[in-house]
């Protein structure tokens, strides 16, 4: 019944009639430092000219959406939650920034993370279409998000930044959540390659190699949504990997087929653009084959609708690999964070930041725990080198824990003087969880979220992800509740027994013949 | 306290008064525990109404139709050849009459052809047409359909509409259709018209890598064929992404299906192997699939073509009517109209009936599980879905009895009945599946006692033994009272 309507709204949220859709790809591949290649692919869908779903127009629920590239399931998640802006990562490894420096993409923190801009104002609110959104995409991409639950849900906007917001009556508000124990597998990246418009039979796509992939040292895959005012939605599929020419071959040189396995036949033909930028090398020989259309600033770029099919670009250097001794990356600070302590009851959280530059850095740095985890904020201290420097932190935000639901958001600015390591310390306790709360692998311990720290001072800002923890809580003996019951009543039985005789007994002298 | 420790009967808390306090304290503590106990383990099992559910099951839901007919002297013969046709018209109470103004449909005469009105037939009238009057009414008012066919009533269908191209890279595909317009101009009159039974969301999606899961069978003139079986299979549910995920409501898919350039031009093939004209087919209560071999004039990606859309969609909505029940008028009586109200109203009539039917059956097995599980908990919100749903089939026997006698539009008293129907429907579905109901299925009453035990028995054993003991001591007592005060009198 309203389907005619419809046709007449003007600047209907993703679903306008006659918007144009577009299709970039791009593959970016570097050699790192230590020999292993670090490949990123970039699906990017435009909806040109649309405008995030408005949570205030809840008619939407009747108008059609037509789509033509932009993935259809997506799409009616983002419409139904009214999700501005949004970003999802699945990565498996440990990204090592001192030997790799930044990633290509920010969010490379171990296991799952969501987090996500949306209006306030809907006849929902937004805890309930954060919900619905986690579950929504939980289903999609088949991974564990519905975990990602309210024990682990905060909202920390300072170091996850939207980017453009429209400007409507009711403020955005972020959800961010993150489950570190998730791990990314072949079932989660069938459906990514599902909501490409070639699906991984043509373009770069194809080059998407399960069984390489998912070798890699490290790998990730992230689903990002945001407005771009000046040209509309835009939807960004990526993969990125750390792969190891070294292992096989022990040397640096890799192609197509050494790096995934394939080569790509045949090209895509929607794909607006679709490149291969390749990350020259540096005042070293080498040879790079085909011959790349375009070399610019360092990069080797390949058209790969231009390029003779099957197409598999290679990178060959003459001179054997040397590991090299001295600090391999352009990343400005190194991050250690351990956790200490051997009770099942309280620990210490130490944090290690190291400024190799010369001139002082200011750093944002964000902690975001389930409330299994509390810290007692006046054992909070800093020092260097021994010596205390309460000065350099400030803007503390702090969200204390509620226990069995609220998660902890501890947030600070410090300063990080030249050439210098800071040494960030508080004591933590840690919970004593209900026996329904530990999970079926209780003994393994618990997955802490990575910390997020922001150099302030660098353009545009980036995230670096601490490396996540391992916290051991005390667990009970799962496989005997039964005994536990019988040897408990026995004991309460004997007590009240004791205790009711000796109330009620009649002392009586009896005579000792002597 | 050494006269006290030679004699523990003068201690305080020797007394018997105190000793017979704090047992009877014990005692008082467990019995004020009990109903506590009780509360907190007891499932919740509220009664439902039974007798009202398997009352409401011997009810037939009858609807009232009335035929007013121009020749008064026709009545009676059209009368006793619609009572022949008894069990087609079950449920239905016809009344002939002649021209009345208050008769839901009105047969005229017309001379030479039938033809279709709103609530109004022409039909050459006769004495000796009255049984093919009497075929041609029973067609439009209680239509034979294949009900395997029809979708399952739901009050909201998404409508996804699909342009599939098998391979897109052999660099001849279509790339985009202008479906939302087509759709304005060509679905939505009809989509309109329906709008009394269901809501539509619509939704459409092109895809360029769409491979079958079988091959298709090669034919001796370089084209391919889809023998019977294929159609069965033809969906590729692993590769093509159809479903929708975000809603419950049934979706309705309309697929375009573009052969790949080495497997055009792709043809239905009958069961004895030979190429049909057909181009579409339906796969029952899932949707209709249209295969469009592109013509050769045309190469490369590009959008589909005006033409190729527009006939395209009459194929899409023939196929909707058919997933929704909506029955094909009868031969010989041609409309003017795509949609009219003599099917309307059948289908009204037809999904009342079954929703009404459904829902009946609904209660009937909610209260005959309650009934079978003693361990399963029936709370408020079940209970109160079970009456809300009785209530609601009470109103469509109320209406259905009234209607007769008011003067109502036909149409509003079906679409109160419609209304009523689903609602119950709807009721009955909730409270069948709430999820409360399993909450204890799986604990049952041994386990409790195997809990319980070690802890209660050996707890009151002691207590009974005290209490009767000291029953036994008070009875003793009172017995050398009464000596003592027998032999005192002496």
């Amino acid at each position: 019944m309203c389907c005619r309507r419809l046709a007449f709204w003007a600047c209907l949220p993703l679903a306008v009639l006659g918007l144009s859709e577009t299709f970039h790809e791009q593959l970016h591949i570097r050699s790192l430092p230590d020999g292993k290649v670090a490949s990123r692919f970039s699906f990017s869908t435009i909806l040109a000219g649309a405008h995030p779903p408005s949570p205030h127009n809840r008619s939407l629920d009747d108008d059609p959406q037509h789509y033509t590239l932009f993935p259809l399931g997506l799409g009616q998640i983002l419409r139904e939650y009214a999700v501005t802006e949004m970003h999802l990562t699945l990565n498996a490894g440990k990204w090592s920034y001192d030997r790799w420096g930044y990633p290509e993409e920010d969010g490379v923190g171990t296991g799952a993370e969501l987090w996500a801009w949306m209006a306030d104002g809907a006849d929902a609110t937004v805890d309930q279409r954060w919900l619905g959104l986690r579950n929504a995409l939980a289903g999609l991409f088949c991974a564990s998000l519905g975990s990602l639950d309210e024990l682990r849900t905060t909202s920390p906007g300072f170091v996850f930044a939207p980017g453009a917001l429209p400007d409507w009556p009711f403020p955005h508000a972020i959800r961010h959540a993150s489950l570190p124990s998730e791990h990314v597998c072949t079932e989660n990246l069938t459906p990514f390659l599902k909501l490409l418009p070639c699906k991984s039979s043509s373009g770069l796509a194809s080059l998407l190699n399960p069984h390489r992939l998912f070798e890699a040292d490290w790998h990730g895959m992230g689903l990002h949504v945001s407005w771009l005012p000046e040209e509309g939605v835009q939807v960004r599929l990526t993969f990125q990997t750390v792969s190891d020419p070294l292992r096989p071959s022990n040397k640096r040189d890799w192609s197509f087929g050494s790096l995934f396995d394939r080569t790509i036949q045949r090209s895509c033909p929607v794909a607006s653009s679709s490149e291969i930028a390749v990350a020259l090398p540096f005042r070293v020989p080498y040879t790079i084959s085909p011959e790349p259309s375009l070399v610019d600033s360092g990069l080797a770029i390949f058209d790969v609708s231009q390029m003779e099919k099957p197409l598999d670009v290679s990178l060959h250097w003459p001179q054997g690999f040397q590991y090299s001794t001295s600090a391999l990356a352009e990343a400005p600070l190194s991050i250690r964070r351990t956790l200490k302590g051997y009770t099942q009851d309280n620990g210490e959280l130490s944090v290690l930041i190291k400024n190799d530059q010369d001139r002082s850095v200011d750093v944002a740095y964000l902690e975001t725990m389930p409330w299994i985890v509390q810290f007692y904020l006046h054992t909070l201290i800093l020092q260097i080198d021994g010596v205390t420097r309460p000065e350099l932190l400030r803007n503390i935000t702090y969200t204390p824990p509620v226990p069995h639901s609220r998660a902890t958001m501890f947030q600070v600015i410090v300063q990080i003087p030249p050439r210098s390591t800071l040494k960030l310390s508080m004591d933590i306790t840690k919970a004593f969880l209900r026996y329904t709360e530990h999970p079926p692998d209780a003994q393994r311990g618990w997955d802490l979220p990575p910390a997020v720290f922001v150099p302030l001072d660098s353009e545009p800002q980036r995230r670096i992800y601490a490396p996540t923890l391992l916290v051991d809580l005390a667990t009970p003996d799962f496989s005997m509740p039964y005994n536990v019951i019988i040897f408990t009543c026995s004991l309460i039985a004997f007590i009240f027994g004791s205790i009711f005789n000796y109330l009620t007994r009649r002392f009586v002298v009896l005579q000792v013949p002597s | 306290m050494a006269t006290s420790l030679r004699d523990p009967s003068t201690l305080f808390f020797q007394s018997e008064a105190i000793r017979r306090l704090i047992i009877s304290s014990y005692w008082v503590v467990l019995i004020a525990a009990l109903p506590l106990w009780w509360h907190t383990t007891s499932i919740e099992r509220l009664s439902l109404p039974t007798s009202r559910v398997n009352a409401q099951a011997d009810r037939q839901l009858r609807l009232p139709i009335s035929i007013g007919l121009e020749d008064a002297s026709l009545v009676g013969p059209l009368q006793r050849e619609l009572d022949s046709r008894g069990q087609r018209w079950k449920g239905l109470d016809v009344t002939v009459a002649g021209a009345a103004a208050n008769a839901s449909y009105i047969v005229v005469n017309a001379d030479n052809a039938a033809l279709l009105g709103e609530r109004r037939l022409q039909f050459p009238l006769r004495r000796a047409t009255i049984p093919l009057l009497a075929d041609a009414l029973s067609d439009l008012l209680v239509p034979r359909l294949n009900s395997h066919r029809i979708a399952h009533y739901a009050p909201r269908y998404r409508l996804a509409f699909t342009l599939l191209n098998e391979d897109a890279v052999e660099g001849d595909a279509i790339s985009s259709w202008d479906i939302s317009t087509a759709i304005t101009h060509q679905l939505s009159p009809l989509l309109d018209a329906l709008s009394v039974l269901h809501n539509f969301t619509i939704e459409s999606q092109v895809q360029f890598h769409a491979p079958l899961a079988f091959s298709p069978q090669p034919m001796s003139d370089g084209s391919v064929g889809l023998t019977p079986e294929d159609l069965t299979v033809f969906v590729n549910s692993a590769e093509w992404t159809l479903s929708s995920s975000v809603s419950n409501d049934p979706v309705l898919h309309f697929l375009v299906f573009v052969p790949s350039s080495s497997h055009r031009p792709m043809h239905i093939l009958d069961a004895h192997g030979v190429p049909t004209t057909a181009e579409s087919f339906l796969l029952p209560q899932w949707g209709g699939i249209v295969i469009y071999n592109p013509p050769n004039t045309e190469r490369g990606v590009r959008p589909l073509s005006h033409d190729a859309l527009s006939s395209i969609l009459p194929q899409f909505s023939n196929q909707l009517l058919s997933l929704l029940g909506v029955a094909k008028l009868p031969p010989g009586i041609p409309s003017t109209s795509p949609l009219t109200e003599w099917q309307l109203d059948a289908l009204l009539r037809r999904r009342a009936f079954e929703n009404t039917l459904e829902a009946t059956e609904t209660l009937q097995s909610i209260v005959r599980l309650v009934d079978q599980i003693d361990n399963m908990p029936v709370g408020q919100d079940v209970r109160g879905d079970v009456l809300s749903a009785l209530s609601s089939l009470d109103h469509i026997h109320i209406h259905s009895k009234t209607a007769s006698a008011l003067p109502l539009p036909l149409s509003l008293s079906l679409n109160t009945t419609l209304h009523h129907s689903a609602t119950a429907l709807t009721l009955a579905s909730r409270a069948f599946f709430n999820p409360g109901m399993l909450a204890l299925l799986y604990f049952p009453t041994e386990h409790k006692f195997a809990v319980y035990m070690p802890l209660f028995a050996s707890a009151v054993i002691p207590l009974l033994a005290t209490v009767i003991r000291e029953v036994a001591a008070w009875r003793k007592q009172r017995r050398e009272a009464a000596v003592a005060v027998a032999a005192a009198a002496q």
